[in-house]
């Protein structure tokens, strides 16, 4: 059997392993995500990547009091329950692939295309789910598909979108989109380009609070120069990148979690950098500035939690 | 006369001994320097009231030997003396001391209250310095250009006078008492006083002698005071040109040279007069002109030079002149027949480092910043600035609201409710003057800035008869400008005796599309609008619209230019930060509300600038 062109996969007891030349993916069950994502001998994950409902508050928001309306979100995004894991391989189920499952499978180690799905349950009041779904192809290009559940009686949401936690710093990141830090109601005069941008800037607004957000992008290729790994002492820069799939995304590349930023009130606070969040985002709030002390952001640039949300974007190795 | 420490308590005593305010005309005086600066390290010493200052500290043999010393211009609370405090709205005292102005409700409220308090930190300064060799035998006076709160002038051991309003300058004739060597200048600092109750801006609340302290001789005729009037005719290729010149000294033979000039140098008006103490030149004679605005700032020079009998210069002067005309036309303002869009923002004076206390370079920053970025108006937040900020705006075709230092938000704006019912200056007589005063300090000190379009009574002091009469002093003495201001907009009864323009803060899109397709009295400007607290400037195209759905709507002025924030260091790491308001034990307080800036504290751009630059571009 000519396997050049194909997936290597492991049905393992308790992970599901996608191979090729160049990239290793784990798949697991217990920490109902994607735990490892290895490219050319370099790891990109920190844990499972995950939805993300928050956004450290701006002045802006705390001003229209939109925490008070829309606080449980906070909670959903740091506490969030994986309910439901499916996958397909070259378009057919195998249900409960972990162990013992597994073990009628032996002999199916190699696959065109694989497809594991994601169910996440928020710990909102009502409750609502959220579907990542992977499907991989043979070049190891990973496509991420993802869908929030509208449910008619869930407050705005101030964001969302999956949230990826790098182990290491990044260097910098380039992207194709618009120069500087873009908001939906704050993007008219980002010039389109490619920039190149040092670091995980974070933005130095008095009190710490959302930043670094970038519309319109249709790819952005974060860069690093170390791994965690106590066998790997080079310092050679190494890049992933995140292209658009149907429909540009909004991306943010800091060094810290929306909670980390929430927590300062001066910069001096926030701790060392030592990791990439990248959050790749289906929807952003707009910023607003009518005023600061009651007036929302304009209608057009809230985001309804009672509306589904969909968005779909690729990592390319 | 002697002074006095009550007049800390009375708001009818608010310049004692002072020169009048004049025009801010700079001069050489027979060739040279005309004004020696006496910025420096002056001995200093910090009470913490008034009952503990060192009263007889301006006394020749005072023993001041163990003082410390302290750089003049700067903040008191920045050099370590007194706590640094933002506040916003309350008045500072808010919590600590139950005040009530003068003229409301029982006078054991008002009396004593600043001069007796247990709290009214007080600086006393003194620095010594000798006469240019070219001042001898001059009238020589001292200017000190922005003193916070209230000050009391001694040299050589006589008192000189008394001076409120921090931020313009303060003028005293020491003719009577200076020597050649040795002059010993006394000046004492009061953190607060009736003058308080009308600086209540949004900032950080700081006393000292925070701006630069001039001495300067006068010629042996003197130009006291200058007014360019220039006129651009209809059809913006004529116009004229009127100057009213006061002088003093002996006039007797004295002559007055001069000559307007263009650009290239070519001559447009001269002549010669003999000196009067009060007289017009060049009344009106019609001449080709190009106009002054903010694509083409073109200034013109007029250079007067005073000359006694036997023909020495005593003084000479460089001004510059800008033609341009505003009005209001089927109520739309027009400039030079144009109608007026401003893309502007607030400017506070600010250096994260030194406070209120800035530079020129920084000025010049903030300039090329304006210009870079398509901001073609600013609103001097809420006092006037440094003069030399308003020469800069005519260079450029920055237009300026020029406004009055008055700002009384407190006595009216309270807790979750508009409570007037001390309002200050409201309808109270004894804070009539006082407000007049400002007023005609702001017009005389700018009146020849082409770049000052409007003349601004205030912020966020209600409306009320004497703010009325603000408005009257304005409209009666300068046609060449508006007057705008804020405060109507919460007290309706004034609304056709104050402001030429109808002017809101934070209207919201679609109140001010109601007010303007609702048969509207004024033409309409936001005096503040895009809040830039953090991250802000959303939403800024639905104000941008407003530009071409309605004549009448005439733009408006972002708040604001600088995050207000104090680089300190850390105490933990060492590291430079930046602070707010609470980061030092100050309370009551409000925090980060001050950090609005399209700048940060440091004078780095924020990231909405380049919303600011693409939509003011689209408008400019």
């Amino acid at each position: 059997m000519d396997c050049t062109n194909k997936l290597r996969i492991v049905f393992g007891d308790a992970t599901f392993g996608v191979h090729g030349e160049e990239f290793h993916y784990i798949f697991s069950y217990g920490s109902g995500g994607l735990e490892s994502l290895v490219v050319k001998g370099k790891e990109w994950l920190y844990r499972s990547p995950r939805p993300t409902f928050w956004r450290a508050l701006t002045d802006n928001d705390r001003g229209c009091r939109f925490h008070l309306r829309s606080g449980m979100w906070h909670s959903s995004d740091m506490f969030q329950n994986c309910t439901g894991i499916r996958l397909w391989v070259d378009g057919q189920e195998y249900e409960k692939p972990w162990a013992p499952n597994n073990n009628q499978w032996m002999d199916k180690s190699f696959a065109e295309k694989i497809c594991i799905s994601y169910t996440y349950e928020t710990i909102t009041v009502p409750a609502t789910t959220v579907e990542v779904t992977y499907t991989v192809t043979v070049e190891g290009t990973i496509h991420v598909n993802v869908h929030y559940h509208g449910k008619e009686g869930l407050p705005e949401l101030p964001v969302f979108g999956m949230r990826f936690i790098l182990p290491t710093k990044a260097t910098g990141f380039t992207y194709e989109g618009l120069s500087g830090e873009t908001y939906p109601d704050r993007m008219a005069g980002g010039v389109p380009g490619v920039y190149k941008v040092d670091g995980m800037p974070v933005t130095p607004y008095m009190v710490p609070q959302d930043c670094g957000v970038h519309m319109a992008t249709k790819w952005v290729e974060i860069t690093r120069n170390y791994v965690k790994s106590n066998a790997d002492h080079s310092n050679e820069e190494f890049s992933l990148r995140f292209t658009m799939d149907k429909e540009p995304f909004a991306f943010a590349c800091l060094p810290y979690t929306a909670q980390e930023l929430e927590n300062a009130t001066h910069h001096e606070e926030l701790p060392l950098p030592r990791r990439c969040v990248l959050s790749i985002l289906g929807a952003v709030r707009g910023v607003g500035g009518i005023n600061s002390w009651g007036a929302d952001v304009e209608a057009p640039y809230r985001i309804s939690g009672e509306k589904d949300i969909c968005y779909s974007f690729k990592i390319e190795i | 006369m002697k002074p006095d420490i009550t007049w800390l308590d009375n708001p009818e005593v608010f310049r004692v001994g002072q020169l009048p305010a004049h025009s801010d005309h700079s001069y050489t005086l027979e060739g040279k320097e005309a004004a020696l600066c006496l910025n420096g390290q002056w001995d200093f010493a910090y009470s913490r009231c008034a009952a503990e200052r060192p009263v007889e500290f301006y006394k020749e043999d005072f023993d001041r030997s163990q003082w410390d010393k302290i750089m003049v211009p700067g903040h008191i609370e920045l050099a370590g003396y007194d706590k640094v405090h933002y506040i916003n709205v309350m008045y500072p005292w808010e919590g600590m001391y139950y005040r009530r102005p003068a003229g409301f409700g029982e006078e054991k409220y008002a009396k004593g209250q600043f001069s007796e308090a247990d709290y009214n930190p007080v600086g006393s300064y003194v620095t010594k310095f000798d006469l240019p060799e070219h001042f001898e035998g001059k009238r020589v006076c001292i200017s000190f250009e922005g003193v916070e709160q209230a000050m009391y002038l001694w040299i050589n051991g006589q008192f000189v006078g008394y001076a409120e309003d921090s931020f313009t300058p303060s003028e005293f004739d020491l003719t009577p008492y200076i020597r050649k060597e040795g002059n010993l200048l006394a000046v004492e600092v009061h953190k607060r006083s009736t003058a308080a109750y009308l600086e209540d801006q949004d900032f950080f609340r700081f006393f000292g002698i925070f701006r630069d302290v001039k001495l300067y001789a006068k010629g042996d005729v003197h130009v006291e005071d200058l007014w360019v009037k220039p006129v651009l005719h209809e059809g913006n290729t004529s116009g004229s040109l009127t100057v009213e010149v006061k002088l003093s000294g002996d006039l007797e033979e004295a002559t007055l040279e001069y000559v307007l000039k263009d650009k290239d140098g070519t001559v447009k008006l001269s002549g010669v007069e003999k000196c009067r103490e009060a007289f017009t030149l060049a009344p009106g004679e019609t001449m080709e002109v190009i106009p002054w605005d903010n694509h083409n700032p073109y200034l013109y020079d007029l250079e007067l030079v005073l000359k006694n009998k036997e023909g020495k210069e005593l003084e000479c002067i460089h001004q510059s002149v800008g033609f341009r005309r505003m009005e209001i036309i089927n109520k739309v303002m027009l400039l030079n027949g144009q109608r007026l869009k401003i893309v502007g923002v607030n400017r506070h004076e600010w250096n994260c480092r030194t406070g209120r206390c800035i530079t020129l370079d920084d000025m010049k920053w903030d300039m090329e910043l304006f210009k870079e970025n398509n901001i073609n108006a600013v609103r001097t937040c809420h006092y006037p600035d440094q003069i030399a900020w308003y020469g800069l705006c005519d260079e450029n075709g920055i237009y300026c609201m020029s406004e009055t230092n008055l700002e009384s938000h407190g006595s009216w704006g309270k807790y979750a409710c508009l409570d007037a019912s001390w309002n200050v200056p409201g309808d109270f007589p004894q804070w009539k003057e006082v407000v007049l005063d400002r007023a005609r300090t702001n017009f005389e000190t700018f009146k020849n800035h082409p770049s000052v379009l409007f003349w601004s009574l205030g912020n966020e002091s209600y409306a009320g008869e004497n703010l009325a009469a603000m408005n009257a002093y304005f409209k009666e003495t300068d046609p060449s400008r508006l007057v705008h201001y804020e405060g109507v907009a919460v007290n309706r009864a004034y609304e056709d005796r104050i402001s030429d323009m109808e002017s809101r803060m934070y209207a919201e899109p679609w109140e001010i599309e109601e007010y303007l397709s609702n048969n509207p009295k004024k033409p309409y400007i936001l005096c503040e609008y895009m809040h830039d607290m953090g991250n802000s400037i959303g939403g800024m195209k639905s104000y941008m619209d407003l530009f071409d759905k309605y004549e009448m709507f005439q733009g408006g002025f972002i708040w604001d230019y600088i995050d207000q924030a104090i680089m300190v260091f850390d105490e933990i790491t060492g590291e430079e930060v930046l602070r707010y308001g609470g980061d030092f034990d100050d309370r009551p307080c409000d925090y980060e509300f001050s950090g609005n800036g399209i700048v940060f504290g440091d004078r780095t751009p924020k990231p909405a600038l380049q919303e600011v630059k693409y939509y003011y571009g689209l408008h400019k």
